[in-house]
């Protein structure tokens, strides 16, 4: 457990319990259970609207559920007040970076530390460098995200994530929009993070990523959860016919 | 407060206004064919034709308009004589002033179509006329016109200036009107009810036509 | 030089003197549209409905109807209420709420121009909506509305031209005087637009110097120019905002 912003620990394991979430009239989530453990890499795949990344926007607090439970660290998300606990404790990596562009790669990753945490400039620029470090950027602090090609963009963006040492890390397609010669050297800070033992619930579409790294892979269809296992059953021996029209898909391709 | 005086003096008011609507409609049309040629001739290649328009834009976009409406009306009162028509200089003022930002958005709508489209285009066999006609144009039609029509709101309203040179229009018609009744309010209110009533639809149209953005 | 001109450069005086007017009515009318443009966004994006329907009131009616008609408003009807401003005075209140109403749009454009996953990322790492706006929005947008707002302050040069009408002694008013007293209109109002180009192209280069001090990274790297009026003037059309 760690030390956080008010003093308050929480867990790295989330719940959920009967889930659903609509947009209008679509249903985008369909009565979702689903349990991440402690140190546990859960990949989430599927065709783009079965609900993955609106599921893990709930897991992190940008979206709240029609209904059902969602204990994050044991904060129960579902219950509006207690919601705003999970801030600071959990790291989200976005598909389109994020990343502030009126800061430098430091102002990034230290605001959180000064503003939150309410460290000292050199404290907060302390912790930030280690940070830099673990994604490879350390030599990139004065610039700027638009002086910044894509992968490093994210690789910032993950030490910003990590610099408040969350308990659970979220991605959201956080390759998706990287050159495909980009994408190896964020996967690889992904893959360090979960050798280090971060919880981690990945929403991606790189397949290699899910089989080499996942504890877990979770396949997700229009709302529910179609199948999940291991990488190898759910990856190399798909069960239900879904999974294997959607595998056949992205491999073809 | 005098509110008969509305009353009284609307019809004179009234007769004023479609003076500032002849002029602001003559003027619409003069800016837009201005802005047209000198937009075009901004993107031209010949160097000493777009700097010359350039010059044109940055002249006009950086001076007041009594400035322009100024030496209309004395240009035109030293050449024709000072029996020449106001009403003719402030078009000619107007319309040339407005010229440039016309311009402007002109030429700023043809370069926000990507030159991607204009590629994709050519490599399609259409030539460069075809190219504008049936692919650039198009697309130029959506982006260009809610901020033109927000620079003809722009014009209408500074018809009122025209005030300047002594054109008896909306705005001076009613100031000699308060000028003789020493009551400015009903008469201010009756003149801002009429160019509202003209303004008003203008911009909720372009409100709801333009895209979402940071305004200039 | 010709006689003709020799005889309008011997007013430079007067000239420089309105000149100096001009650019002092501008920025005091500049400074007071700032504020109520800054009041007036966030009456618009206020929780009471109230706050809301004036903001939006004072939004268009400024916007719709000609700002000569708001001078003249200030100068003249004012004293019928009580209110009772010399020209000068009248002049920057009229311009300063005028140009405010245009300002208030741009600043709330500015505003709702941030990305929401700006807001997004913030939240996230744990900052209270306060910081995230002080922190990650409020800059942002500062940077987005920096041209738009430069274009403003050089509207509201241009716009203290219309002064003449209520008999300030500024640029144009002294111009006009000078011209009935010579006759040389082209002199004399070639040498006041040169002047008013002079003014505007200084404003805008300060402002452009200013944003290149304030702003990190730089504004605009993609079009570097000497020209100071391009470089901080926004295109006339719109920047499409990505969402």
């Amino acid at each position: 457990m760690t030390a956080t912003a008010n003093g308050a620990t929480i867990g790295s394991n989330v719940q959920l319990r009967a889930v659903t979430k609509a947009f209008g009239a679509v249903e985008v989530l369909k009565n979702i259970d689903l349990e991440v453990e402690d140190g546990e890499v859960v990949v989430l795949i599927g065709a783009s609207g079965s609900g993955k990344s609106t599921l893990l926007r709930i897991m992190s607090g940008l979206e709240t559920a029609d209904s059902g439970q969602v204990f994050v660290g044991g904060i129960p998300m579902h219950e509006p007040k207690r919601a705003p606990e999970i801030r600071g404790h959990v790291g989200m990596v976005f598909q389109q970076f994020n990343l502030f562009p009126h800061l430098n790669a430091m102002g990034n990753v230290t605001l959180a530390l000064r503003k939150v945490l309410k460290m000292s400039t050199n404290e907060a620029e302390a912790v930030a460098l280690k940070a830099l470090t673990r994604v490879g950027m350390q030599d990139r602090c004065e610039n700027y995200p638009s002086q910044l090609s894509g992968g490093q963009q994210q690789r910032v963006a993950i030490a910003r994530a990590l610099a408040v040492n969350p308990r659970i890390m979220f991605f959201d397609e956080a390759t998706s929009a990287l050159d495909p010669e980009l994408v190896g050297e964020v996967t690889s800070v992904m893959r360090s993070l979960a050798t280090e033992g971060m919880t981690m619930v990945v929403v991606t579409h790189e397949m290699g990523f899910a089989q080499r790294t996942a504890d877990r892979v979770v396949f997700m269809d229009d709302g529910v959860i179609a199948e999940q296992g291991t990488p190898e059953q759910v990856l190399q021996n798909p069960q239900h016919p879904r999974t294997q029209q959607f595998l056949a898909r992205v491999f073809e391709a | 407060m005098n509110w008969q005086l509305i009353w009284i003096s609307l019809p004179q008011l009234l007769r004023a206004f479609l003076l500032t609507l002849e002029l602001a409609v003559v003027s619409i049309i003069g800016c837009t064919v201005i802005g047209l040629l000198v937009g075009g001739l901004r993107t031209v290649r010949l160097r000493i034709v777009a700097g010359l328009a350039r010059a044109y834009v940055e002249v006009f976009r950086g001076s007041p308009l009594p400035i322009t409406l100024l030496f209309v009306y004395f240009g035109a009162a030293l050449y024709l004589g000072y029996s020449s028509n106001v009403f003719a200089a402030a078009a000619v003022g107007l319309s040339v002033y407005h010229g440039a930002y016309v311009a402007e958005i002109f030429r700023s709508g043809i370069q926000a179509v990507p030159s991607a489209q204009r590629e994709a285009a050519q490599t399609l066999g259409l030539s460069a006329m075809q190219t504008f006609r049936f692919v650039v144009l198009p697309q130029t039609r959506r982006i260009v016109f809610p901020p033109l029509i927000g620079q003809f709101i722009s014009l209408i309203k500074d018809t009122s200036i025209a005030f300047v040179i002594g054109l008896v229009e909306l705005m001076k018609a009613g100031q000699a009107i308060v000028d003789r009744t020493a009551e400015p309010i009903p008469i201010y209110l009756t003149i801002a009810a009429l160019y509202f009533v003209i303004c008003y639809p203008l911009s909720l149209w372009v409100r709801r036509n333009e895209r979402k953005i940071v305004p200039a | 030089m010709s006689y003709q001109w020799r005889t309008v450069f011997e007013y430079l005086p007067e000239f420089l003197d309105a000149m100096g007017l001009t650019l002092w009515i501008t920025l005091q009318a500049f400074l007071l549209a700032l504020v109520c443009g800054l009041v007036a966004a966030l009456a618009r994006n206020s929780r009471w409905v109230m706050f809301r329907l004036l903001a939006g009131a004072y939004v268009e009616v400024i916007r719709n109807t000609p700002v000569l008609l708001q001078i003249f408003v200030v100068f003249f009807a004012l004293p019928s209420v009580g209110v009772r401003l010399d020209a000068v005075t009248a002049g920057v209140v009229a311009i300063g709420v005028n140009v405010g109403a245009y300002l208030c749009e741009v600043f709330r454009a500015g505003i709702s121009s941030v990305a929401r996953g700006q807001g997004e990322a913030a939240q996230v790492l744990g900052l209270s909506p306060r910081q995230t706006f002080a922190s990650v929005i409020a800059p942002q947008a500062l940077r987005n509305v920096y041209p738009a707002t430069v274009n403003n302050l050089i509207q509201v040069l241009l716009g203290t031209s219309l002064l003449t009408a209520i008999a300030v002694p500024e640029l144009t008013g002294v111009a006009t005087v000078i011209n009935a007293r010579t006759l040389l209109f082209v002199q004399v109002f070639a040498l006041t637009l040169l002047l008013y180009l002079i003014l505007s192209n200084a404003l805008s280069f300060a402002a452009g110097l200013l944003g290149r001090v304030m702003f990190k990274p730089a504004l605009d790297q993609a079009r570097p120019g000497l020209w100071p009026l391009r470089r901080t003037r926004p295109s006339a059309i719109p920047v499409e905002v990505s969402s």
